[in-house]
């Protein structure tokens, strides 16, 4: 008789095995008190994954959790409407520590958008209403890779990944004056703003947690636009080689 | 059109509520942090929702729903590994268990060896030693061959076994 090897007895022990591989591993187990121990070895564990984790599918289910699922929210129909900021932070759900809704990026992004118009600073330009990476901005976008980021540069670059039209989107944390954060997607040979804020006005949070992290509204425009996975260190320089296209 | 993604919305909202002890779980095994884990969750099922209309109703919701929660993860990992070139979350250090009833100190050990191991290996146990999915399933999720999971799987193992071994 074979040998039976450690994949097709973890198989065995995984219930993945089809009946004849089965009754071959039982019947060798019933004259082998060695392979009988390693499958003990083996259920071991697996019972000790399973009484970890197993207890958490009899814990109560969070109600911030719940509710989400609970009533069909308006915002179901129309996920693309702005929610106000006021009345989604005044809710009693509490709001996780790294995540915020389209819908606050959406009207972040809005704000941003009113608050830039003014008096659009160098990194940024407007045309057409729309506000686009320029300068020193620009060079970071155009340059700067994540997996390699350059020492004395103000601006780093974050996530790279494709939108669900295949546009390469980059963000970004700059922490020199102004200080800003947003999301920059291709557009021609530039970068097109669609998120752009503040991270001042994020909110509560150490200041230095402030001016590197990635703001959530940011994170939470990725979340909605993202296809696939961001980018990995090979795939982000390969994009730049290819000119962001 | 937009009668369909209200029906698929509503779908999927009610499947996921009975999804949602077994999402949790798998968030868990994935983050090891109880917080981190209702985080996810919480992420989801937002995505979830906005997706729902992706969603092909004869496709298994868990798995689908599953890899969103893997991606997700996997998007967190990576924009933290960047802020944590400037600074360390307050509760990075914070207990990764829930109360349960193994003892403490297996379950110590068990949440410290899940956490040594590398990501990926970490994904095949949580999706197929905790959530029961078949290797095939598994590789079709993550967008790997079906050797790549047995083989981390199998390297997974190896390594928790190594760490639990002292304590049995």
């Amino acid at each position: 008789m074979n040998p039976i090897d450690d994949d097709t007895l973890r198989a065995y022990v995984d219930g993945q095995l089809d009946s004849a591989q089965l009754a071959r591993i039982e019947a060798a187990m019933a004259n082998d008190p060695a392979l009988a121990a390693r499958v003990a070895r083996e259920r071991a564990l697996l019972a000790a994954l399973r009484g970890h984790f197993d207890p958490v599918l009899d814990e109560p289910v969070p109600e911030r959790l719940a509710d989400l699922l609970r009533a069909p929210a308006t915002a179901d129909a129309e996920p693309a409407k702005v929610v106000p900021l006021p009345a989604r932070r005044s809710g009693r759900q509490r709001r996780a520590r790294w995540l915020v809704p389209a819908a606050l990026a959406a009207s972040v992004a809005l704000l941003a958008a009113l608050f830039w118009h003014g008096a659009p600073p160098p990194l940024v330009r407007t045309q057409d209403g729309q506000s686009f990476a320029s300068g020193a901005l620009r060079r970071a976008l155009d340059t700067q890779l994540a997996s390699a980021p350059a020492a004395g540069v103000e601006t780093s670059v974050g996530l790279t990944f494709r939108d669900a039209d295949g546009v390469i989107c980059r963000t970004f944390v700059h922490r020199d004056e102004p200080a800003m954060a947003g999301l920059a997607c291709r557009r021609g040979d530039g970068w097109s703003l669609p998120v752009l804020v503040a991270p001042a006005s994020e909110g509560a949070g150490p200041i230095r947690q402030a001016a590197s992290a990635l703001p959530p509204a940011v994170r939470a425009a990725v979340d909605a636009r993202i296809r696939g996975d961001a980018f990995d260190a090979a795939e982000e320089r390969a994009a730049r080689e290819a000119g962001w296209r | 059109m937009h009668m369909k993604n209200t029906e698929s919305g509503s779908r999927v909202r009610e499947e996921l509520i009975h999804l949602l002890p077994r999402l949790r779980r798998l968030a868990r095994a994935l983050t090891g942090h109880v917080d981190d884990a209702d985080d996810l969750v919480q992420l989801v099922i937002e995505r979830a929702l906005a997706r729902a209309s992706q969603w092909r109703p004869d496709g298994a919701l868990d798995r689908w729903v599953f890899a969103i929660a893997r991606n997700a993860w996997r998007d967190e990992l990576r924009a933290r590994g960047r802020s944590r070139e400037v600074f360390v979350p307050e509760d990075d250090d914070a207990a990764t268990v829930a109360d349960g009833s193994a003892p403490p100190a297996q379950r110590l050990a068990l949440a410290e060896a899940m956490a040594a191991l590398p990501e990926d290996h970490r994904e095949v146990v949580a999706l197929v030693l905790v959530e029961g999915l078949s290797y095939g399933e598994a590789a079709d999720l993550l967008g790997v061959p079906v050797g790549t999971v047995t083989s981390r799987l199998s390297r997974a193992r190896s390594a928790l076994q190594d760490h639990l071994g002292s304590e049995a």
